[in-house]
């Protein structure tokens, strides 16, 4: 999948009803309640925070092609596609951003630290420059060499062939794993900067970061499958128990113990606003979510009512129909599983 | 003590480089010491040495982030395991901890600004402080190319931590620098070692051209002709990629360096280069820390420097394992113009002088709108402590002139018709060199000595991803 492929994908799931900066924050992983609603509201798990390092720069040119391939219609309010946008084949992805919330920088960033060290050791070098600087993940890398005792040749090989069996089967192009192992180095053998791969691939910068993202996410969907002991190690911590962000977890503990919204936010010192975004989050992902605190069930189905016979998530929209409903009571209705039929 | 034998048991090397020995006895005869070695002379043993004998801890200052970051690895690599740096872009909690067990470190590698908190003062006199090294010493010149006005503050500071034995370490310093630094880091009688600038194995080139056309058809001729390893610099980020795609079209294996890159492909572009994998960098003037290459063959100057010191810096990269090396710098009329501009747009201007006086610390806020830039913010809050208006204008001023003088004797690098490297001594006010052979473009260069040598690179390994894993890991 290219960059522009990911926009699209994006902007056909909230065409006229977000505006042209909402795959942005999406692709970056804003944690705004609005952003974190969205995915669940259009489905958009794949491509959150799949760049959290996405320069305005870069989307804005990616904006410029779309319109200048006639994709997308300038507008100042709302994602406006051209319906030969709709007709456009876009590849299926590997990507699932939701899960993995950028936590592959940190499982790759061990693993080239892992790779690289064992590529030095192997070929008598135990001196030499560390390709990643991260001090957290130095100390992690070293406690995980010696704990699967990294200086064994059959450790070594053994490592070797589980990277290799493994990433055979990841569901993804060869040519994207081609160009995720170009970002490895070890002895002698430095990994290649996005513009060396851009050149060498063809594409755009932007493009082979996408690739590498990608690749990554199929890779670890196998590791998590094969739970080969050593590579299993490289995951701890990165894939999430739980769905929700840090703070709305810390707000699920606390409505647990029977705190009602307003007195989370006392207690937490936060806006009210906040606090809501993080029920919204929660009846996003828990499928027993309960809106019994919130609304009364006829409300409730008035919502989902509303929004099917619109055909829109539009909050403002469904508000006019039903002015009883506050905006977060319409937000929690639709946040919930089957929001959308 | 034996000197020597304490260099190879800590270390396993069994000589000093020149300077070093005579800085690091002086140390541990107590004394307050400046040391001024050039680039690449080892400058970091001379208070890592002394740590293996003193009893208390080594508080390293170090102006930037990324020059800290790579001296701490410098340390690691060699073994040296008691190593910390702390500054301000630390996570609370890993700074949290890294206070608490301070004590348990020989090497703490502190930021300027934090060194003025009282809270770091507190913590840093309570552990008892053997040495305090001053590394970059020159940044505390106002005068000076890259002055840090929180270098200021570390003489402030000093008596708060009971006036330790200080090491004042840089490789550029003119007499008045020299003078300056020893006023402020209050440094009593201190021994002084000055190594000469002058790099005997670098022979110095420089030629002139009508115009641009003409200055990168040389660049091009000169690649091809003349071997690397070697660096290019650039002048702007857009002029490096402009040019390592020039190369690369021509099949010379290159690549670009600048500060715009993240940085983990500015690790890789550092690591190809040490790996002989590439032949030329094409870099801005932010290349250089952290690499190191003992054997660099070439610098070439595509751009004027925008100082002497910077210029020597840049060169001094060059030719580390003493064998003979090139310096070419390459001009074209007019080049100065665009140096002096970009010089002259560092200066803090008059309005914003104005505005953060009226502000205070509100202008901060100017910067992030983009209205203020952030290195003139800095400069000027610190004057705005300390004098009225007129009294910085005036600092300001003074600092123009001397800015100016820099970009004269930029000038005069390319434009006064003599030995380059007496220009170069004489800028430095140091005595005249010896003419060695191959001195420069005046005294006469064998280029032969220089041409063809271009090395085979290894082949690039652009096949499958399994290959390559074979290649990374082979078993």
């Amino acid at each position: 999948m290219r960059f522009d492929e990911v926009v699209l994908a994006i902007m056909r799931a909230v065409d006229g009803q977000r505006t042209v900066s909402s795959p942005y924050h999406l692709i970056k992983g804003k944690k705004s309640g609005q952003t974190i609603q969205d995915i669940g509201y259009f489905g958009l798990h794949p491509y959150f925070a799949v760049l959290p390092k996405l320069d305005k720069q870069e989307y804005l040119a990616s904006i410029d092609r779309l319109q200048t391939q006639g994709y997308l219609i300038p507008d100042d309010n709302s994602v406006k596609l051209h319906r030969s946008a709709f007709d456009l084949e876009i590849p299926s992805t590997p990507l699932n951003g939701w899960k993995y919330r950028s936590n592959e920088n940190r499982f790759f960033a061990r693993l080239s630290l892992v790779v690289q060290t064992m590529s030095n050791f192997m070929q008598g070098q135990k001196r030499f420059d560390p390709v990643v600087t991260d001090e957290t993940v130095q100390m992690w890398a070293k406690a995980y060499l010696n704990r699967i005792d990294f200086r064994s040749p059959a450790v070594q090989e053994a490592f070797k062939n589980q990277l290799e069996s493994s990433l055979a089967l990841a569901k993804t192009t060869e040519a994207h794993k081609d160009i995720l192992m170009e970002r490895l180095s070890g002895y002698g053998v430095g990994g290649l900067t996005w513009d060396q791969l851009a050149m060498e691939h063809k594409l755009l910068p932007i493009d082979v970061k996408i690739a590498v993202v990608e690749a990554v996410h199929a890779w670890l969907d196998v590791l998590e499958e094969m739970k080969h002991p050593m590579l299993a190690g490289l995951l701890e911590g990165i894939v999430q128990t739980s769905a929700l962000t840090e703070s709305a977890k810390r707000t699920q503990n606390l409505a647990e113990r029977g705190f009602s919204l307003k007195q989370i936010a006392e207690l937490r010192q936060l806006k009210t606003s906040t606090i809501e975004d993080h029920f919204v989050e929660m009846a996003m992902n828990d499928p027993a979510f309960s809106f019994a605190p919130f609304m009364d069930e006829h409300l409730f189905e008035s919502i989902k009512h509303i929004s099917k016979e619109l055909k829109s998530m539009r909050l403002r929209d469904i508000k006019e129909r039903l002015p009883e409903a506050s905006y977060f009571q319409i937000r929690l209705a639709l946040a919930m599983r089957g929001g959308v039929t | 003590m034996n000197l020597e034998k304490l260099l190879y048991d800590a270390y396993g090397y069994t000589e000093f480089r020149p300077g070093q020995k005579q800085v690091i006895e002086q140390v541990l005869a107590g004394r307050d010491v400046l040391a001024l070695l050039p680039t690449g002379m080892g400058k970091s043993l001379c208070y890592q040495l002394p740590g293996k004998v003193l009893p208390g801890a080594i508080v390293i200052v170090s102006p930037l982030l990324s020059l800290m970051q790579d001296q701490v690895a410098q340390l690691k690599k060699m073994g040296e395991k008691s190593v910390i740096a702390i500054n301000s872009f630390m996570k609370p909690e890993d700074r949290e901890k890294a206070w608490n067990t301070l004590g348990t470190y020989k090497f703490i590698f502190v930021a300027p600004e934090m060194l003025v908190q009282p809270y770091v003062l507190g913590k840093l006199n309570a552990l008892g402080i053997s040495l305090l090294v001053a590394d970059e010493a020159h940044c505390i010149s106002q005068w000076g190319f890259d002055f840090r006005p929180d270098y200021l503050r570390i003489a402030e500071v000093l008596p708060k931590l009971g006036n330790p034995q200080t090491l004042a370490l840089t490789a550029t310093a003119t007499d008045k620098v020299t003078d300056e630094i020893k006023h402020y880091l209050k440094l009593s009688d201190p021994f002084i070692y000055s190594h000469p600038m002058d790099r005997e194995n670098i022979s110095y080139d420089i030629r002139k051209f009508e115009n641009d056309h003409e200055k990168l058809e040389a660049l091009m001729n000169l690649v091809a002709e003349y071997g690397g390893p070697g660096i290019i610099y650039a002048g702007t980020r857009r002029k490096s990629q402009e040019l390592a795609e020039r190369l690369l079209t021509l099949g010379i294996r290159a690549a670009f360096y600048h500060g715009g890159m993240e940085q983990q492909d500015r690790i890789f572009v550092q690591q190809q280069f040490a790996n002989k994998e590439l032949e030329w960098v094409c870099a801005t003037n932010a290349f250089g820390m952290g690499v190191h290459i003992p054997d660099i063959r070439h610098v070439i100057h595509f751009q004027l420097p925008s100082s002497i010191e910077g210029y020597v810096q840049e060169v001094g990269r060059a030719g580390r394992d003493s064998l003979p090396s090139l310096a070419t710098l390459l001009y074209a009329a007019g080049d100065e113009r665009l140096v002096e501009s970009l010089i002259m747009d560092d200066l803090p201007e008059r309005h914003e002088i104005e505005l953060i006086y009226e502000r205070g610390e509100e202008a901060k806020h100017l910067i992030e709108q983009g209205m203020m830039r952030e290195t003139a913010y800095r400069i000027i809050s610190y004057w705005r402590e300390r004098l009225p208006l007129q009294g910085t204008l005036n600092q300001i001023e003074r600092l123009k002139i001397e800015k100016q003088r820099q970009a004269a004797s930029v000038r005069g690098l390319v434009h006064s018709s003599g030995c380059i490297r007496q220009y170069i001594s004489m800028s430095f006010d140091q005595k005249n060199p010896s003419i060695p052979p191959n001195c420069c473009s005046f005294h006469g260069i064998d280029h032969s000595l220089f041409k063809g040598n271009r090395r085979e690179l290894k082949a690039s390994q652009h096949g499958s991803w399994k290959e390559r894993l074979k290649v990374l890991l082979p078993i």
